[in-house]
């Protein structure tokens, strides 16, 4: 068992003003695990990937990543690093192609090469892994809104990442459109890659997750099974408070269902256990 | 042309257009009078600086309303070093080059931070503070009065070059320009300076380091500007702060990629040898109106044209549309 997390965060936060987005958020992610992160709107969900990419300095707390402490370094050497995020507002670059547009991060990703023709033919195999490869030639303005997503997405595997943050990859899709995405990420779970997945769909949180963080207002309400955490009163108090009332529920409908008809046990990862309350960082 | 496809052009349209039009242009040269040598030079000049500043205004988006300072610097630096050092005009232009690129790394640096408006503000402000330094320093570089550089008898190390070398040096810089632009463009370098223009923060989450990427295509834009300013300073004798840090210098390289196209290889050689033709053409025959004409035409083709020419074609032949009514449409906030 690999000691060292692959993330880990330490009393992390950061103000605006006088808000506090992310507030001492302590955190470890072992090796192979997939973290599904929820919260209601304002949480402090995507503010927290932002502050571990290097998007945002944090005015408080570490980042370590496989122990190596990278607090408020620039993105790019967070990318270098191969932890790779998506943008809840996709952001493609609209002057180029989609295969381009992967062919990017490829140049510039930690195997960074120079070669053009190598980085767009790398780009093809992404795109087909996640189903648009098809698109390569077309501008991105031209894309469906699930086939933006899914460049995003294509885009951060560009930079063949240990470590994924994917930043509401599945919204605004249709039910039949979620699967292939759910499907993906369960390929890249089972080729070892750690995903920390922030979504509001509860399907799809359930259906990647080991572990699931709950955040609210800035803070770490919960960490848990995800299951057990989507059925807790205090999370769905955290919703309902937030007047989310479609989403609630939403979670207590996935919840109930999920405990009703349990979904195929996701692949067992030994490590999960490492990310329990108790064991979360020496300082926390 | 229907078999040049994009690819093609994309590979070795800089390459053999820059070796047509210096051949063309050699070829001109020796048809030309005296005086239309010195307005086709000056067309040259022009290509050369919009060239220069698309690298950094146009592929980059970083719109640099203060580039002339390195115009000024390029020009100041060779007539200084000629003047009081001596120098031969072939080793002060080279390093008035290396100058205005070390100036662009400087400024820069902590100006490259700033986006948008703020950007274009702060550089036009470099270059305006950067002219009062230039007068003050009168000693050296003769203050408002200006300063001769030395072009005739033992004080010249370089003697004057005249229309016709002042045509070749231009004509050089303008193919330089092209070919800096063409390899870039298609570079991997090229992609980075895209990105960043479309996303930067996009850009900086797949490993671009956008900082160093900004300032590298600065420098290299300064320094194209500069020896061009330098060859300026050489062909006009005597320069003055006024004339060399003249914030139009900075404007006309701006329409000229903006009416062309910008981000793009052809825009900028296409918009700067259109408005040094149209200009040239109202000066001679409407001769009290011509700058309000030029205007007018200018704020017509932004209105019609708010992409540049060359990306207009472009996305034109994309759609099959090239209705100039859809394309006001499809740009308007
Ligand atoms: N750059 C910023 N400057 C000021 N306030 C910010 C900034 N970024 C985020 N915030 C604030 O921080 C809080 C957390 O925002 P964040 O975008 O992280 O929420 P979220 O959990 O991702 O929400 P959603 O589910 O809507 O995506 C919000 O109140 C937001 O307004
Ligand atoms: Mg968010």
């Amino acid at each position: 068992m690999s000691a060292v997390p692959v993330l880990e965060t330490r009393g992390l936060g950061i103000r605006f003003g006088g808000l506090k987005a992310v507030d001492d958020v302590s955190l470890s992610v072992p090796e192979g695990l997939t973290l599904g992160v929820i919260g209601p709107n304002g949480a402090g969900k995507s503010t927290f990937i932002n502050l571990v990419t290097g998007h945002l300095k944090p005015t408080s707390g570490t980042v370590l990543v496989d122990g190596r402490d990278l607090t408020g370094v620039k993105p790019w050497v967070i990318a270098k690093a191969r932890v790779a995020r998506t943008f809840q507002i996709v952001k493609p670059f609209r002057g180029m192609t989609v295969r381009e547009n992967v062919a990017v991060g490829v140049l510039y990703g930690p195997d960074g090469t120079g070669r053009m023709s190598t980085a767009l033919k790398q780009a093809d195999e992404i795109l087909a892994e996640v189903g648009i490869f098809e698109l390569g030639d077309r501008p991105p303005g031209e894309l469906s809104v699930a086939d933006a997503r899914r460049l995003e997405f294509a885009k951060a595997l560009a930079l063949k990442p240990r470590l994924l943050l994917l930043d509401e990859v599945m919204a605004g899709l249709r039910p039949g459109e979620i699967e292939p995405s759910l499907q993906l990420i369960r390929d890249l779970k089972a080729r070892g890659m750690t995903i920390i997945v922030v979504e509001h769909v509860m399907k799809a949180i359930l259906a990647v997750s080991d572990e699931v963080l709950v955040l609210n207002a800035g803070q770490r309400l919960m960490l848990g099974p995800p299951r057990e955490v989507l059925s807790d009163p205090q999370v769905i108090e955290a919703y309902l408070g937030h007047k989310y009332a479609t989403r609630a529920a939403q979670l207590s409908e996935a919840a109930s269902a999920a405990l009703a008809a349990p979904t195929p046990t996701p692949t067992p990862t030994p490590n999960a256990v490492d990310i329990a309350e108790e064991e979360v960082g020496p300082d926390a | 042309m229907a078999t040049v496809t994009p690819a093609l052009w994309r590979r070795w349209g800089p390459w053999a257009l820059g070796l047509v039009g210096a051949l063309a242009a050699l070829g001109l040269q020796t048809q030309l009078y005296t005086g239309q040598v010195r307005t086709v030079a000056t067309i040259f000049m022009f290509v050369a600086l919009a060239l220069s500043w698309n690298l950094i205004g146009g592929y980059t988006g970083y719109a640099s309303f203060g580039q002339v300072v390195f115009f000024g610097l390029g020009g100041y630096f060779a007539a200084v070093t000629m003047t009081h050092l001596h120098w031969s005009f072939w080793v002060a232009l080279p390093l008035a080059g290396l100058a205005a690129a070390a100036y662009a790394v400087v400024i820069g640096i902590p100006l490259l931070r700033l986006r948008g408006h703020y950007f274009a503000i702060a550089t036009l402000g470099v270059a305006e503070g950067t002219r009062e330094v230039v007068i003050n320093l009168d000693g050296l570089t003769g203050g408002g009065g200006g300063i001769t550089v030395p072009t005739v008898g033992a004080a010249a190390a370089t003697k004057y070059l005249g229309n016709d070398g002042f045509y070749l040096v231009y004509l050089a810089l303008a193919v330089l320009a092209l070919l800096i632009t063409g390899l870039v463009s298609r570079s991997k370098f090229g992609f980075a300076m895209r990105a960043i223009h479309q996303d930067e923060d996009a850009a900086a989450a797949v490993g671009i380091n956008t900082t160093r990427t900004k300032v590298l295509t600065f420098a290299l834009s300064g320094l194209l500007t500069g020896l061009v300013g330098a060859t300026y300073a050489f062909q006009q004798v005597t320069i003055y702060p006024e004339r060399l840090f003249d914030v139009e210098i900075t404007v006309l390289m701006v329409v000229m990629v903006v009416i062309g196209g910008s981000g793009t290889v052809l825009g900028p050689i296409i918009g700067a040898v259109a408005l040094q033709f149209l200009s040239e053409w109202l000066r001679q025959n409407y001769t009290t109106v011509h700058t309000l004409l030029l205007g007018i035409i200018i704020i017509i083709a932004v209105i019609l044209l708010p992409q540049g020419l060359v990306n207009y074609l472009r996305e034109a032949r994309r759609n099959g549309d090239y209705s100039l009514l859809a394309n006001v449409r499809r740009y308007r906030l």
